[in-house]
C-alpha cells in the first residue's frame, strides 16, 4: 500500500513478509497442513475420509459463505471506527421476509429476492440514520436493531412458522455445486472482489480509513462523512439479506432464528483478519483470511480422531477460536511494546 | 528460558505424534448420534442407553450435537459426518424439514440414517425409533389410572388444551381404553391449563372442590402433573386425591417422595437410547431391512416394526422406587 510498486528495497520484502496478513496466512498454511495429515484417515470401506476429500474443502467453503459474507460486511464498518451487531438478527429477518414474499405472497423467487435485498438495505438505512443524524454511538444503535430485527422476525412467525418446501432452481445455489464449486461460493467471491475493489481501489476505502482515523480531521478535509459512514451501514445491510439468501437456499428453511450470533463470528474474523477494532487499518483480503483461518479451524477439529472420540468438535473450536484471536492480537502489538522496551533500556541516563 | 523452550517444544511434539498416531484406522463400525442439544438431560439419559449398546455391539459411537437447538448446527454436524465416512446416521431431528437436506446427502453416500425422538421427512431415513404411539401413550395411562384406583370411582382430567392435535389423539386412546376396559370408573371433568404450572394448580383446586367424590386426577401435559400435586398437597388431601401423569422426573421427584404424585408415565429413554443404536447397526450389517416387522435388540427383546417405525413398546412407568435412578 504504502511502498510504490516497481523498486522495492530488502527492507520492503521483510516488511512485507512479516504483516499481519502474511502472519495469517501462514498461520492458514499451517493449519490446514496440520488437518490434512492429522484429519484425513480410510475408513472400514476402505475410502478416504476426513479432512483430506475435496468433499471436505467444498463442505468449509459451503460452511464460511454466511459468515463470510457478513465479514466482507463489516470490514468497512469497523474501519470506519464503527460497528454493526444487528447484521446476524436482520439475516434472520430477510429470512423471514424471503420465505414469505415467496410462499405468502407468491412471488417468484428472483422477484423475492430482490425485494429482500431492498430490505436489508432498508434496515442497514435504518442504522445510517440513526448513527448519521442523531450521532449515537453505533454500538448502542446496533444493540437495539440487533433485538428489534430478530424479535420483528419472531414475532412475525411467532416463533413457529417455519418456511420450507424451496423449488429445486433455487436450492441449487445452496446445495449444488456450479463450474466445480458450491454455487454460493461464486456470490462470495463476486462480493468479496467487489468489496476489496471498494475498499483498495476507490476513493471511498480511503474515505472510511481517513474517518476511522479521525472522523473529524475527514470532516475538516472536506469529506463527506454522514454519507460515507451512511453508505457502509447500508452496504452491511444490503449484504446481510444476500446471506440470508444464501442460508435459506443451503438449509432448504427459513426460521426466525436463522444466524443467530453469526455477528460475533463475524466480528472474530474480522479482527483476526487484522482490522483495527479501533478503526482506521484493515483490509478486505485479511479479513478473507480471517475467515479462512477460523473455518478451517472449525472443520479441521472436527476431523481429528481425538476430538471426534471426546464428542467435543463445538467446544474445542470455540476454545481455540478464541485462543488464536488473542494470540493474534498479541502478537500484533508484540514488536512496538519489544520497541518501546528498547528504546528505555538504550535511553541515555539522564 | 532456554530450557522452558525445549520443554514446550517437546510437550508440542508429543502431542502432535499422539494425534497423528490416534489416526491410524479403526475397523469398527461408527455410529454416529445426534441429539437435539447435547447438553439437555433427556438426551444426555438416552446416550446412557446408547453406550451400553454400543459396548455390547462393540461400535464406536460418536454422539455430538449443538450446545443450543440449533438446526443449522445439527446439518453441518451431518454434513461433517458424511465427509468423515460414518455408516450410521442417528437423528433426533430439531427440524424435519431442514434437516432433511442433510440426510439425504448422507444416504447418497450410502451411510444409513435413521431418526430417533423426533422424525425427519420420511424418504430422509430408512426407520423412525417411535417412542411412543399415541395409543400406547394413552392406554399406559389409563392402566395406571386403573391400577390406582381399583378401577372404580370418579377422575378427571387436566389437559394442555382442549385443541392441541396430540392432547386429542392421547385423550381419544384413554376414553377409548375407558369405556373397553373400566366399566365404573367415571371422567368427571377434563380441563386445560394452557401448559402453565399455575392454571394447573387452580384448575385441580376448582376440581377437587366440586367433585368431592374425586379419586384421582390424571395430568397430560408435564407442567400439569406438579401443579396437581401442588393443589392436592395445598388441600390437605395427600393421598385421598391421587395424582398421576405425563412428565418428566425431575419436575416431579418431591411430589413422588411425599407421597402425593404416585406415578409418572413417560418412556424409557435409556432404552431409547439402546434401540436406536441396535437398529442402527443392523441397518448397516443388512439385517434389517423394509418391510420387516419385528426387530430384536440385545437384552431388551423384540420390537414391532409399524410400517417404517419401530416401536419403542409400552410407556414407562416412574415410581417411588426407581424415579431417583433418572435425572432428566
Amino acid at each position: 500500500m504504502s511502498a510504490s510498486p516497481g523498486t522495492r528495497n530488502p527492507r520492503d520484502w521483510k516488511a512485507i513478509l512479516t504483516r499481519h496478513e502474511m502472519l495469517l496466512l501462514y498461520v492458514l498454511i499451517a493449519e490446514w497442513l496440520f488437518f490434512y495429515f492429522a484429519g484425513t484417515t480410510t475408513n472400514r470401506r476402505g475410502v478416504i475420509v476426513g479432512f483430506g476429500t475435496l468433499d471436505r474443502q467444498f463442505d468449509i467453503l459451503r460452511h464460511s459463505c454466511e459468515i463470510g459474507l457478513l465479514a466482507l460486511a463489516l470490514t468497512p464498518v469497523i474501519i470506519t471506527a464503527g460497528i454493526d451487531l444487528s447484521v446476524g438478527s436482520l439475516l434472520g429477518l430477510s429470512a423471514i421476509i424471503f420465505g414469505q414474499l415467496w410462499h405468502d405472497a407468491g412471488l417468484p423467487i428472483p422477484l423475492a429476492v430482490a425485494f429482500t435485498l431492498v430490505l436489508g438495505a432498508l434496515a442497514g438505512g435504518l442504522n445510517a440514520l440513526l448513527i448519521t443524524t442523531l450521532r449515537l454511538p453505533p454500538l448502542i444503535v446496533t444493540l437495539g436493531t440487533y433485538s428489534l430485527y430478530r424479535g420483528l422476525a419472531e414475532a412475525i412467525t411467532r416463533g413457529s412458522v417455519t418456511y420450507t418446501n424451496f423449488p429445486e432452481g433455487f436450492l441449487f445455489v445452496g446445495q449444488e455445486r456450479w463450474l466445480g464449486l458450491p454455487t454460493q461460493a461464486w456470490i462470495f467471491f463476486a462480493v468479496a472482489a467487489a468489496v476489496w475493489l471498494l475498499m483498495h481501489r476507490t476513493t471511498f476505502g480511503r474515505a472510511f480509513r481517513a474517518i476511522g482515523l479521525s472522523p473529524e480531521g475527514a470532516r475538516y478535509a472536506g469529506l463527506p462523512v454522514g454519507r460515507r459512514v451512511a453508505l457502509v451501514y447500508v452496504l452491511a445491510g444490503l449484504i446481510a439479506a444476500l446471506a440470508a439468501i444464501i442460508y435459506t437456499a443451503r438449509l432448504g428453511q427459513a426460521k426466525a432464528d436463522a444466524g443467530t450470533g453469526y455477528e460475533l463470528f463475524a466480528i472474530t474474523a474480522v479482527v483476526l483478519g487484522g482490522t483495527s477494532i479501533f478503526g482506521g487499518t484493515g483490509s478486505v483480503h485479511g479479513t478473507l483470511l480471517g475467515v479462512a483461518a477460523i473455518a478451517v479451524l472449525k472443520n479441521g477439529l472436527a476431523c481429528l480422531p481425538v476430538v471426534m472420540r471426546m464428542n467435543a468438535a463445538e467446544e474445542m473450536s470455540g476454545l481455540l477460536t478464541g485462543a488464536l484471536l488473542l494470540l493474534a492480537l498479541t502478537a500484533s502489538v508484540l514488536p512496538k511494546i519489544l520497541s518501546n522496551f528498547r528504546a528505555r533500556h538504550h535511553a541515555p541516563a539522564p | 528460558m532456554k530450557k522452558i523452550h525445549l520443554h514446550l517444544c517437546t510437550a508440542g511434539a508429543v502431542l502432535l505424534a499422539s494425534l497423528v498416531t490416534a489416526t491410524a484406522a479403526d475397523s469398527k463400525l461408527v455410529v454416529a448420534m445426534l441429539p437435539k442439544s447435547k447438553g439437555n438431560a433427556y438426551f444426555i439419559s438416552c446416550k446412557v442407553g446408547a453406550d451400553k449398546a454400543a459396548k455390547e455391539l462393540g461400535i464406536q459411537l460418536l454422539f455430538d450435537g449443538p450446545t443450543d437447538s440449533n438446526a443449522a448446527k445439527q446439518n453441518e454436524i451431518v454434513e461433517n459426518w458424511v465427509t468423515l465416512g460414518v455408516d450410521v446416521i442417528a437423528v433426533a431431528a430439531e427440524n424435519k424439514e431442514g434437516i432433511s437436506t442433510a440426510l439425504r446427502k448422507a444416504q447418497k453416500a450410502g451411510i444409513k440414517v435413521l431418526t430417533f425422538d423426533a422424525d425427519a421427512m420420511t424418504d430422509a431415513r430408512s426407520f423412525f425409533v417411535n417412542q411412543a404411539t399415541p395409543e400406547g401413550i394413552g392406554h399406559g395411562l389409563m392402566d395406571e389410572a386403573a391400577r390406582l384406583t381399583n378401577s372404580e370411582g370418579e377422575f378427571a382430567m387436566i389437559v394442555a388444551s382442549l385443541t392441541a392435535a396430540n392432547q386429542r389423539e392421547w385423550q381419544k386412546h384413554i376414553e377409548g381404553r375407558l369405556k373397553e376396559k373400566y366399566p365404573q370408573m367415571k371422567l368427571v371433568a377434563v380441563r386445560p391449563c394452557d401448559d402453565l404450572k399455575d392454571k394447573a394448580q387452580s384448575e385441580a383446586t376448582a376440581l377437587i372442590s366440586a367433585n368431592p367424590k374425586l379419586k384421582l386426577i390424571m395430568a397430560i401435559c408435564s407442567p400439569g402433573v406438579p401443579g396437581a400435586a401442588e393443589a392436592v398437597k395445598q388441600a390437605g388431601l395427600t393421598g385421598k386425591v391421587k395424582v398421576m401423569g405425563l412428565g418428566l422426573p425431575n419436575e416431579n421427584k418431591r411430589y413422588v417422595h411425599a407421597g402425593v404424585t404416585d406415578s409418572i408415565i413417560l418412556w424409557n429413554t435409556g432404552d431409547l437410547g439402546y434401540l436406536a443404536i441396535y437398529a442402527g447397526v443392523a441397518l448397516a450389517k443388512d439385517e434389517l431391512k423394509k418391510g420387516a416387522n419385528t426387530f430384536k435388540a440385545g437384552s431388551l427383546g423384540t420390537f414391532t416394526i409399524a410400517g417404517d417405525n419401530i416401536l419403542l413398546g409400552k410407556p414407562f412407568i416412574f415410581n417411588k422406587a426407581n424415579i431417583d435412578q433418572f435425572d432428566f
